[in-house]
């Protein structure tokens, strides 16, 4: 045949059914060929169209990561300093026998609160998901520290709570086909994928004729696509701005009063806040496009546009929210679609920045339980509570996990920690300030990581355990953005090397530490039991073995979900899941907490390292950090396939660059107090001025001078919370340099 | 007959997952050898800026400039539905010929790996999925739907005829087989 050879496949190639389970806002059926114990070859769903759940460019290489040479195969145990990735190989056996041995140690000497448990969302199945197996075992060990909170999402899950009670406050994503104009709010679907086909659907909702603005800090790859308006913004001033708008809107009588008076509760209380009868400050658009950078005119002609088309979906997010008073963004949407009506309407929205449907939705898949940590036994109930300290009593906020290492309880740790145990998470590139995550991990007395590659973070290992891929077992899976669907991720691969899976892990481990049939169940019987005894699949699915076969069940909507439709159409018997029954635009429950920095309203402040901050004449630019399109956090940052779609680099405006000498393409240093990275510049009209923007999850890699040649981002983040739990990632002033 | 492609460039988001499952497809190493790449315009001022993106694939050109500008007859044009091929074995490689065929072609179709003597290769429409009936995998991959193929008069009955579009230029000489819907640089339009 005259074409050059491509990549035969013959007889001996098996087509296994799996989901991709990284910590994306995906979750995308894949076809996996496989030969040889060797994925060749990776297709996506083959469902017809329009149902067809198209994966993105990641998981298409999924195979460089699953193969990738860098694979940890065998236990390995370190040899040189900490943190230069020295090490040896070594049996499972002595591997076992070195943890049981530390755990026992630190058990003996400090008492079971010496051992942290650092579990994450690098994992997103059922059966092997972060670290469940591991807390369960260490519960029956008597116990260990562990945290609380997740980095993305908790100023949405914060807001979404208080102003409705419930976490499931999205739409499904054929509903956006129904509304008229949708608003963008710090939301970059085309990048972090937000849900399967999310692109697709807003891209359709376009083509319908809907308006799309988009505000934005950066004129992203959705707002390039799609927007008819981008409207630039300062991080961290989109309340003000949202405030300003419901001035707009109250002042000249465009909000849905018989809305607000039927379903909400506190709106007066709001109401004299945004026009400063509490504060004696008129929250204008002058007032907010002083802080934001938005043009008054804008924000005027935003509100009313918002305020007189029907039915409009303001998409908020997580992004924005994860800065010094993030929740305040994701409440102040909510209450700006109560105000406008657009709550359980179809096309509409209720904000709070969470997007989850309750069907099908992750949250809802079971796993391994736990049980009771003896650490935590005499804490406070914290279950439901919007009061963040008491979170912090018993557990570690995530984005304090290092400072906790640190400074233990005479620093307000609820622990002395001398040993840690980690998996699924690389929080020493993921969370703030990872300069202070290496100074804590070298001060641990041991540090055990189940890894599958040598993270910035194993480097600081004492111990290393390889685990497995999610190609080389199998589990449950759903997403939490979009479907419904659930999804069965078929066993591809026998495990590579010597690798095990966390649940192997931890059962094996059992056996070291004297603990008598920790895991009496096969993989199979799990998955098994976490089908048959889960009500959601049971309410779906006919037949365990038919839903394996299939990889896939797709859950037939008669028509989209509309979150909060029954409360609003039927509220008599269908009350919010709140203390008065109604949508919170005042919160009692807030106001109990006595926090001026968690007010019962939704408010705008002014907080550390914004403009305001005299830190801006040291550091005069704020720094971003959103997904990259080519990779899930940290994971996939080392697949080459992706690599070379698009360079790591800063993203800095012209009128930003041309004073510091810097042009396209040259190499800069970004730095604050905290650290100072190594990034070549991307020089473009793309980025609101003012404002750098370094992608998340490159691997941290310090030279000997302490500069960050790998440019995390987090080496120039900071490891604080907002009072309602946010993870602080977009509040953060820096300086840039010519290298 | 010939075949080609239609993009729809209002859709495209840049993403690049036909770029990867190409690579996946094929078992493309990582590195210069990219039969399917991503062309990115940049235009205007902040905040008025013009950002599209170009898919760039072989073209299969009706009067293809590589097939004339290689020493050796190693690229065919198919007659029947005018994919063009190259003989990789018959190809001279990169140092011997200095790769003649990608200095003629406009659109830089013609790929090398990074290696010396590598021979030329470049999107082939898939052929092994064509032979099957199936479309090229960048089609199937592509998250937003903005890419098509089949027979280029179909296309061309389809979505029209246009071919011009931001960040290509059509050739009349060499006839590049693709109609597109093109993004309009005025954002106001």
């Amino acid at each position: 045949m005259n074409f050059q050879s491509t990549n035969p496949i013959d007889g001996d190639v098996k087509i296994v059914r799996a989901t991709c389970t990284l910590d994306c806002g995906g979750r995308c059926p894949l076809r996996l060929y496989v030969k040889n114990n060797r994925i060749i070859r990776v297709e996506g769903d083959d469902a017809e169209e329009p149902e067809q759940l198209r994966t993105c460019l990641r998981c298409r290489a999924y195979r460089q990561m699953v193969h990738h040479p860098e694979r940890l195969l065998y236990p390995q145990k370190r040899i040189g300093a900490k943190g230069t990735g020295e090490f040896e190989r070594i049996s499972w056996d002595e591997a076992y026998q070195i943890l049981a041995g530390e755990l026992t140690r630190v058990k003996e000497t400090y008492g079971n609160e010496g051992i942290l448990l650092a579990t994450g969302g690098g994992y997103l199945g059922s059966l092997h998901n972060g670290g469940n197996a591991a807390a369960r075992l260490l519960a029956q060990f008597g116990g260990f520290v562990t945290h609380y909170g997740n980095l993305s999402s908790e100023g949405a899950v914060w807001a979404s709570l208080t102003q409705y009670g419930s976490v499931m406050v999205g739409n499904s994503r054929e509903d956006l086909l129904n509304s008229k104009m949708i608003i963008l709010w710090g939301w970059d679907p085309a990048r972090m994928i937000s849900g399967t086909n999310t692109m697709y659907h807003l891209i359709k909702a376009k083509e319908n004729g809907a308006k799309i603005i988009a505000i934005d800090p950066r004129y992203h790859d959705t707002a390039a696509t799609l927007a008819d308006k981008w409207i630039p913004i300062r991080p961290g001033t989109d309340t003000a701005v949202m405030v300003a708008m419901a001035n707009v809107m109250i002042k000249e009588n465009l909000h849905d009063q018989a809305f607000l008076d039927r379903y909400t509760v506190g709106f007066d209380k709001f109401k004299a806040y945004v026009l400063g009868q509490e504060d004696g400050v008129d929250k204008t658009p002058s007032w907010a496009a002083e802080i934001s950078g938005v043009d008054a005119a804008a924000i005027e002609d935003l509100a009313r546009e918002y305020a007189t088309t029907e039915p409009v979906a303001l998409m908020d997010c997580q992004g924005p929210a994860r800065s010094a008073m993030g929740e305040q963004y994701n409440r102040c949407a909510a209450t700006l679609c109560a105000m406008t009506g657009n709550v359980g309407r179809s096309g509409g929205s209720a904000g709070g920045g969470l997007m989850g449907i309750p069907v099908g939705h992750m949250f809802r898949m079971s796993s391994i339980p736990p049980g009771k940590n003896p650490f935590e036994l005499d804490g406070p109930r914290v279950k439901g509570t919007l009061d963040i300290r008491l979170r912090v009593v018993k557990r570690i906020h995530v984005n304090k996990i290092f400072d906790a290492i640190l400074r233990g309880k005479a620093g307000g740790s609820p622990a002395d920690i001398k040993m840690a145990w980690s998996m699924c998470n690389n929080y020493l590139n993921q969370t703030g300030n990872s300069n202070k995550a290496a100074k804590a991990l070298h001060k641990l007395e041991f540090f055990c990581v189940n890894e599958l590659f040598m993270t910035a973070q194993a480097r600081y290992a004492d111990l290393v355990l390889p685990v497995t891929s999610a190609a080389e077992r199998s589990d449950l899976t759903m997403p939490w953005p979009s479907g419904p669907y659930f999804a069965f991720v078929n066993r591809a691969l026998e495990p590579l090397g010597e690798c095990k899976s966390d649940l192997d892990i931890a059962s094996e481990l059992a056996e070291h530490l004297g603990i008598k049939d920790f895991n009496p169940h096969t993989e199979e019987e799990w998955l098994k039991m976490l089908v048959e005894l889960n009500p959601e699949y049971q309410k779906h699915i006919k037949g365990y073995h038919e839903f394996k076969k299939d990889g896939i069940h797709r859950i037939k909507l008669p028509k989209p979900i509309v979150a909060f439709q029954e409360q609003i159409e039927d509220p008599e018997n269908h009350p919010f899941d709140t203390p008065s029954g109604k949508i919170e635009i005042y919160s009692q429950r807030v106001a109990d907490l006595n926090n001026p920095l968690c007010p019962p309203i939704p408010k705008y402040m002014s907080t550390p390292e914004d403009r305001n901050d005299p830190l801006i004449e040291q550091y005069p630019l704020q720094l971003l950090t959103p997904h990259a399109k080519n990779r899930v956090h940290s994971e996939l940052y080392n697949v080459e396939w992706l690599r070379e779609v698009e360079a790591h680099r800063a993203w800095i405006n012209p009128i930003d660059a041309d004073p510091r000498g810097v042009g396209d393409g040259d190499e800069i240093y970004v730095f604050n107090d905290r650290g100072k990275v190594a990034i070549p510049a991307w020089v473009t009209e793309r980025i609101i001025p003012g404002v750098i923007c370094i992608f998340e999850g490159a691997w941290y890699a310090p030279d000997e001078n302490g500069i960050d040649r790998g440019a995390c981002a987090n080496t120039l983040t900071n490891d604080a919370y907002s009072d309602g739990g946010a993870a602080v990632m977009n509040s953060s002033l820096v300086q840039v340099q010519r290298a | 007959m010939q075949i080609g492609f239609f993009f729809d460039q209002t859709r495209c988001t840049g993403c690049s997952a036909c770029r990867v499952a190409c690579k996946d497809w094929h078992d493309i190493s990582s590195g210069p050898e990219n039969w399917m790449r991503i062309l990115y315009t940049e235009k205007g001022k902040f905040p008025d800026v013009f950002v599209s993106y170009m898919v760039a694939p072989c073209w299969h050109c009706l009067d293809p400039v590589c097939i004339p500008a290689c020493p050796v007859d190693a690229i065919t044009k198919r007659k029947d539905d005018g994919i063009v091929l190259v003989e990789s074995e018959t190809c001279l490689g990169n140092m011997e010929c200095d790769e003649k065929c990608h200095k003629a072609c406009p659109y830089d179709a013609p790929q090398f790996g990074p290696e010396k003597g590598a021979k030329m290769r470049k999107c082939n429409f898939c052929m092994d999925r064509f032979i099957q009936g199936k479309l090229p995998t960048c089609i199937e991959a592509c998250p937003v739907r903005a890419l098509d193929a089949g027979l280029l008069v179909d296309l061309e009955k389809k979505y029209g005829g246009i071919k011009a579009v931001e960040g290509f230029k059509y050739a009349e000489r060499i006839k590049p087989a693709v109609v597109f819907k093109p993004k309009a640089s005025d954002r106001s339009s």
